[in-house]
């Protein structure tokens, strides 16, 4: 069923209606009204400072939609996810670098793009390896063969042999101008604002899409009960394979993407950190929600920046303020987790939905 | 009614920080007049407290905050002081781009940087800034001013440092050696791969054993959090080393200093500065006997020119840190300010405090500038931002840190300092 509020008298008739994605008129316009926030009010009035928080919140939001499918839709705790964008961001980085492309293919930029195609290929097909063990272990126990991924492959591949390339033995750096997308070198924080608002939108549109489908329902059939979806006739090994080479190849993009914000990248670029962190995204804004991934990681990256900013008036009276806001920042993420998970167990995204009811239903929300 | 407080308080915090960004973004009319009023120079500083490096990184970012009151307390910048805006990036590099920005947009003049990983994936983008970034990195691919004109240290870098101890090893304690003479010496490397700070010079002591005719083994991977290394030293004894290189910070160097020690290893260790300071003494104990590096300045409280201010500073500001428990750490913060607080004097008496004034009027004006600390002479150039070719090696003796040997890189090698080894 539609969660959609139609006004009184409206009605959905068929599927397609029940399942368009702009359902009435009102929400077109509030759509396109954010799509003309997103690509034209925030670069006109947006900083360099306030468009590179803007590029890490698509980063963290990149990140956090392959671990929100295989947490939130497929019900597989992963805590290695940092890996597969790691292994996106080096094989992007390794393909233009590396690769003997025609000079044409470079003056024409498209060895950027499909490098970033290429990475999330690469990427799905590694977190299917170490989706195989989810054939057989589940909760605490996939936990742990994810995180094996972070260690064998950023500790291990990528640190030990990957890095080694060309004789390098440290950062592969990308010298400007290397990004380059069709005429368009991208070389300023607003072209990569740019770049992540169109991978964002089209990673976003797909993972629904998909969601809509028989993937999709395969996926939260197994996330519900896996017996069940198993009885159901439902090959259960196949489709949690699929959530991993989905949630890899969404990885893979974020991490190619990242490199157009880097002039060098090393192993350090990708640590275990990152994962746990994308984890407590996905936690605050809420589990099984797209736009909770959304909200989430606009919460983690944005409201600390604000809450760093908001302290830094105070801080000639007390210097230190500036030193130890990352303490803050550190112990205000574990606590925003715990009291997440005691307040609003179901994140952002049912707060917003609260909200949206409170105003959907106005005055009569009681 | 606590998830309205709660969002209460969230929304306040939010107003607070949307009202700042406002209040620090770029207003231009506004900020020159500020200038004139407030004659405050901004200087961003990048530290880390609390991530992989921070066993090093707190006493440096106490020395920078110290130093810096010193610089205002001593006429700033031709009267002007400066305002610094200190933050801690945990060693992530995400936040470190971010915080960039942000200096960036508080109109900071320059930036004291941190770590080699950051300061690398931000060198591109500092030259294009113009913005003058003195960091505690001193990898040698930060030296060419081809390719990093604006990234700068008081320092000789990682690979001048790593070529003089292996040199002084060479001289000093090999001859000493019962093989001295039947066979090669061993050498091997031992360090976090994953980091670039670990593995910057990795291929210039490389060259240098070569040049002075080592066997060389293969590597040893270590953390940089580690706290045993016993694997590794067991690696290491297949292949009998007479000489480790370590290129970590102190926590994880004492242990596998400790390690090597426990389990016989017998070889000798030669240690990166930041491997290298009073705590190595303290963590590895007996085992840190004999173990030699560069260090790049004098250790904390040494009898040297400047050091009576320095810990003066260190007394005044930070009075609940015991200075038995400061670091070189501090010195080398001093070290990087001041060299940062003459250039800004020198491109501010031209009245032009742009990026490009401070590296042409203000660095690459210096000339066997002395800062004291017992920090080498400074000499920027246009083509070429070593600082010096000499570098004093140390050893731990009786629990102490004694002068071994100055080698003169520079000057022994001239050629190769002079044609090859720019840059790496």
């Amino acid at each position: 069923m539609s969660t959609t509020f139609l006004p009184c008298g409206d009605y959905h008739q068929n599927y397609k209606q029940e399942h368009a994605w702009w359902q009435t008129k009102f929400i077109e316009a509030k759509m396109i009204l954010l799509l003309i926030v997103l690509f034209v009010i925030i670069p006109l009035v947006a900083d360099s400072y306030v468009l590179s928080i803007l590029n890490l919140v698509g980063y963290t939001i990149l990140g956090a939609l392959g671990v929100q499918l295989l947490i939130g839709f497929c019900g597989q705790i992963t805590l290695g996810h940092a890996a597969f964008i790691a292994v996106g961001a080096y094989t992007s980085t390794l393909l233009i670098l590396e690769f003997p492309w025609p000079k044409f293919m470079i003056d024409w930029g498209v060895a950027y793009p499909i490098s970033v195609l290429v990475a999330g290929i690469a990427a799905g097909i590694w977190s299917v390896f170490f989706g195989l063990p989810s054939a057989r272990v589940k909760g605490f126990y996939l936990i742990l063969t994810t995180m094996a991924a972070q260690f064998i492959t950023v500790d291990f591949i990528i640190t030990q042999y990957v890095s080694q390339i060309g004789g390098r033995g440290q950062a592969f750096s990308l010298p400007p101008g290397t990004i380059k997308i069709g005429p368009w070198v991208i070389d300023s924080d607003l072209k990569v604002y740019f770049m992540m608002l169109i991978l964002l939108i089209v990673c976003v549109i797909g993972v629904v899409n998909l969601l809509r489908s028989r993937v999709g329902r395969a996926w939260i059939a197994i996330r519900d009960n896996d017996i069940s979806a198993e009885v159901m006739g439902i090959n259960v090994v196949k489709y949690k394979l699929l959530a991993f080479y989905v949630s890899g190849f969404i990885g893979g993009i974020a991490g190619a993407f990242w490199i157009s914000n880097l002039a060098a990248i090393s192993p350090e670029h990708f640590p275990w950190f990152w994962s746990l962190w994308l984890v407590g995204v996905i936690l605050i804004g809420g589990i099984g929600s797209i736009h909770g991934t959304i909200f989430g990681a606009i919460f983690m990256v944005v409201v600390m920046e604000l809450l760093q900013l908001a302290v830094m008036p105070f801080a000639d009276i007390y210097p230190k303020l500036l030193m130890d806001f990352l303490f803050i920042k550190e112990a205000a993420f574990g606590l925003a987790i715990c009291l997440f998970l005691m307040f609003e167990p179901n994140g952002l995204a049912y707060r917003w939905w609260q909200i949206k009811n409170y105003f959907n239903l106005w005055p009569f929300s009681y | 009614m606590k998830s309205k407080i709660l969002v209460f308080l969230m929304s306040l915090a939010l107003i607070t920080g949307i009202f700042s960004i406002y209040a620090c973004g770029e207003k231009p009319e506004k900020k020159e007049k500020a200038k004139v009023v407030a004659e405050v120079i901004n200087v961003g500083s990048l530290n880390d407290m609390t991530g992989a490096t921070s066993d090093v990184g707190k006493d440096y970012a106490l020395g920078i905050a110290e130093a810096i009151h010193y610089v205002n307390d001593n006429g700033g910048i031709n009267g002007k002081k400066i305002k610094l805006y200190q933050f801690d990036y945990g060693y992530r590099v995400p936040e470190a781009l971010t915080k960039y920005k942000l200096f960036k947009r508080l109109k900071c003049v320059a930036v004291l940087g941190w770590g080699t990983g950051d300061t690398e994936a931000l060198s591109p983008t500092v030259t294009k800034d113009k913005m003058p970034y003195v960091s505690a990195s001193y990898s040698g691919h930060l030296t060419d001013p081809k390719k990093t004109p604006y990234n700068l240290f008081f320092a000789t870098d990682y690979s001048t440092n790593a070529r003089a101890a292996i040199t002084a090893w060479f001289d000093k304690r090999w001859p000493k050696h019962p093989d001295y003479g039947k066979r090669k010496p061993r050498f091997l490397c031992s360090y976090m791969f994953a980091s670039p700070y670990c593995s910057a010079p990795i291929k210039a002591i490389k060259d240098q054993a070569q040049l002075l005719g080592f066997d060389i083994g293969p590597d040893q991977d270590v953390s940089l959090f580690a706290i045993d290394t016993k694997s590794q030293i067991l690696g290491m004894k297949n292949f009998e080393p007479d000489l480790v290189w370590h290129g970590n910070t102190t926590m994880s160097v004492a242990a596998t200093v400790r390690d090597a020690y426990s389990l016989g290893l017998g070889a000798d260790h030669i240690v990166n500065n930041w491997g290298f300071d009073e705590n190595l003494i303290k963590l590895a104990g007996k085992a840190s006997e004999g173990v030699m590096g560069a260090a790049v300045c004098a250790f904390f409280g040494e009898d040297v020119p400047m050091m009576d201010k320095v810990v003066e500073y260190a007394k005044k500001y930070n009075p609940g840190i015991p200075l038995e428990k400061r670091l070189i750490r501090t010195t080398q913060a001093w070290g990087d300010v001041l060299i940062l607080w003459e250039a800004l004097k020198r491109a501010d008496k031209t009245g032009d405090l742009s990026g490009e004034s401070i590296l042409k009027n203000g660095f690459e004006t210096m000339e066997n500038f002395d800062i004291g600390l017992g920090a080498a002479l400074i000499n920027f150039t246009p083509t070429d931002h070593r600082v010096a070719g000499i570098v004093p090696i140390y050893e731990i003796k009786d629990g102490k840190f004694q002068i071994l040997e100055k080698i003169d890189i520079k000057s022994r090698w001239s050629k190769k300092w002079a044609n090859e080894w720019l840059g790496w």
